[in-house]
């Protein structure tokens, strides 16, 4: 058995194109419950596609504030609002975010565009890591209205480059190559699209990236958690490289115990 | 309880997928408690010739010589190459228990008729690459991918066909795909893919039933099993959709030949 589990990778509310089942907080906590999963990062879905983000994320503060001893909530932050910095305000003093999460794709700008890093830097002034998905649904089977790209490794490359210092978490990536990351970078890529029999890529992002670079995370409640709880008992590492992955190495990010 | 991954790759002619050797095919399935693979080498783009067709299968039949009893092999062939016949021959002779379609053809165009045909005549299942593609970026990759409503139209002319629609967790929208092949009563589903989407599999059966539903990963292997292990189901239907139900295929032609021999 691991270390407590620490779900880098979950999501509530809706998606206008596929009906989620359980997708409320109440919903992720069962789940987590279910499987062992004692604490888990948590950002709106609903908001990604609202022209306005904020009343998103005024919605999930409501949901978790009664659970912040299981979630940590991060605001979704659109760095083309006009308000961005008002709105960054007021998740941390009054709503009660650690974190935030960036959707370049869906917001349509380059993490390392002046004005974004601009509210990178503005993000981790707060001390707060930033999120960023590779993708939100999978481009075979997304909407024709959905026409948000993957980012490219590049696109992550650039990021970590751009602002080391940031505490970075990359979700729902596959194809980084570890050894073009900087290694002097903070960061953790969650491992719910990698495999560690067969393919075996979170075998060989450890080595070419490091030991503390991969973090356990499911995509609830858009994917099923098994495949993620499977990959990590399966991994052929040693039990304290894969408590890391568990829990540490997001954890020291997040500064959680 | 069995697992029989009913859609599953070696290397092989060329072709390595993103794995070394054969032999982590096996340590996976022996981690994931995954008792036989029944396999195949397609070619992905274009239409290949006779001689890389039969270069794949020669692929598969030593796989099936290096883990005997461990991976199954499907013919793979381009319907309409006058050797296709042979081919199965080949194939099914060298012990193979099922044929493997890929992109060349609509599964209902009447090129394939002759497959199909014979796939009834062996009692062997047909398995064919499948997708409802919501772009048309992969819709214009793969014309002639046949979707749910393409295998509901081969089943209408041949309903005593075991046609397998493949990976509906890798096939576009898989919504589409389900709803549509509730009008093809004879048509089974497998379940493979790297699209985990909380939701999938429960939908399948709710819609198609568990007895027309194939464990299979197509290579996802973690997700595979994961997403049988955790959806919400009775273990009379897990059961069926991890290996009875493939079971009950690869029985019929062991029925099939006991009979004709009797």
């Amino acid at each position: 058995m691991t270390a407590p589990l620490l779900d880098i990778n979950t999501w509530v509310g809706a998606w206008p194109f596929r009906q989620l089942r359980d997708a409320s907080v109440t919903g992720l906590l069962k789940r987590m419950d279910k499987h062992g999963i004692e604490r888990a990062v948590v950002g709106s879905l609903t908001g990604i596609l609202y022209r306005n983000a904020h009343p998103a994320n005024e919605e999930l503060s409501r949901q978790v504030r009664r659970h912040l001893d299981r979630f940590v909530p991060f605001a979704l932050v659109n760095p083309l609002d006009p308000s961005w910095k008002t709105d960054l305000q007021r998740c941390a003093d009054d709503l009660g975010f650690l974190g935030a999460r960036l959707v370049p794709q869906y917001h349509e700008y380059r993490l390392t565009d002046p004005a974004v890093l601009d509210v990178v830097d503005a993000i981790a002034e707060r001390g707060w890591c930033i999120q960023v998905p590779q993708r939100i649904e999978d481009r075979r089977s997304r909407h024709p209205w959905d026409q948000a790209r993957d980012l490219a490794p590049v696109e992550f490359e650039e990021a970590l480059a751009a602002r080391p210092k940031v505490g970075w978490m990359f979700l729902n990536t596959l194809g980084l190559d570890g050894a073009r990351l900087p290694e002097k970078a903070r960061y953790v890529v969650d491992i719910s699209r990698m495999t560690s029999v067969l393919q075996r890529n979170m075998q060989a992002f450890l080595d070419s990236a490091g030991q503390d670079r991969l973090a356990f995370g499911t995509g609830m409640a858009w994917n099923m958690p098994e495949p993620a709880l499977l990959k990590l008992d399966l991994l052929d590492r040693p039990k304290k490289m894969k408590d890391g992955i568990a829990w540490r190495n997001a954890a020291k990010l997040l500064k959680l115990p | 309880m069995r697992r029989i991954d009913c859609h599953m790759h070696v290397r092989g002619a060329g072709v390595d997928w993103s794995w070394d050797h054969n032999d982590r095919i096996i340590e996976a399935a022996d981690a994931l408690g995954i008792d036989q693979l029944v396999v195949s080498i397609p070619v992905m783009r274009g239409m290949p010739d006779h001689a890389t067709v039969r270069s794949c299968n020669d692929a598969v039949i030593a796989s099936m010589q290096q883990y005997p009893g461990r991976i199954l092999g499907y013919c793979y062939v381009v319907p309409g190459q006058k050797e296709s016949q042979d081919e199965i021959s080949r194939c099914l002779d060298a012990g193979m228990i099922g044929i493997k379609l890929y992109n060349q053809y609509k599964i209902w165009d009447p090129a394939v008729h002759p497959v199909l045909e014979r796939a009834i005549a062996e009692a062997v299942p047909v398995l064919e690459h499948a997708g409802h593609p919501t772009t048309r970026e992969f819709r214009d990759e793969q014309p002639n991918i046949s979707d749910a409503s393409d295998f509901v139209r081969a089943a209408t002319l041949y309903p005593e066909c075991m046609l397998i629609e493949g990976h509906i967790g890798g096939g576009g929208d898989w919504e589409w795909s389900i709803k549509q092949l509730r009008e093809a009563p004879s048509v089974y589903l497998d379940t493979s893919g790297s699209i985990i989407d909380d939701g999938m599999v429960e939908m399948c059966v709710r819609e198609l039933g568990a007895d027309r539903l194939l464990f299979a990963t197509d290579m996802t292997m973690e997700g595979g099993v994961g997403k049988i292990l955790g959806a919400e189901l009775t273990r009379s239907q897990r059961e069926k959709i991890f290996c009875k139900n493939f079971q009950a295929i690869l029985d019929r032609r062991t029925d099939s030949r006991a009979g004709a021999t009797s």
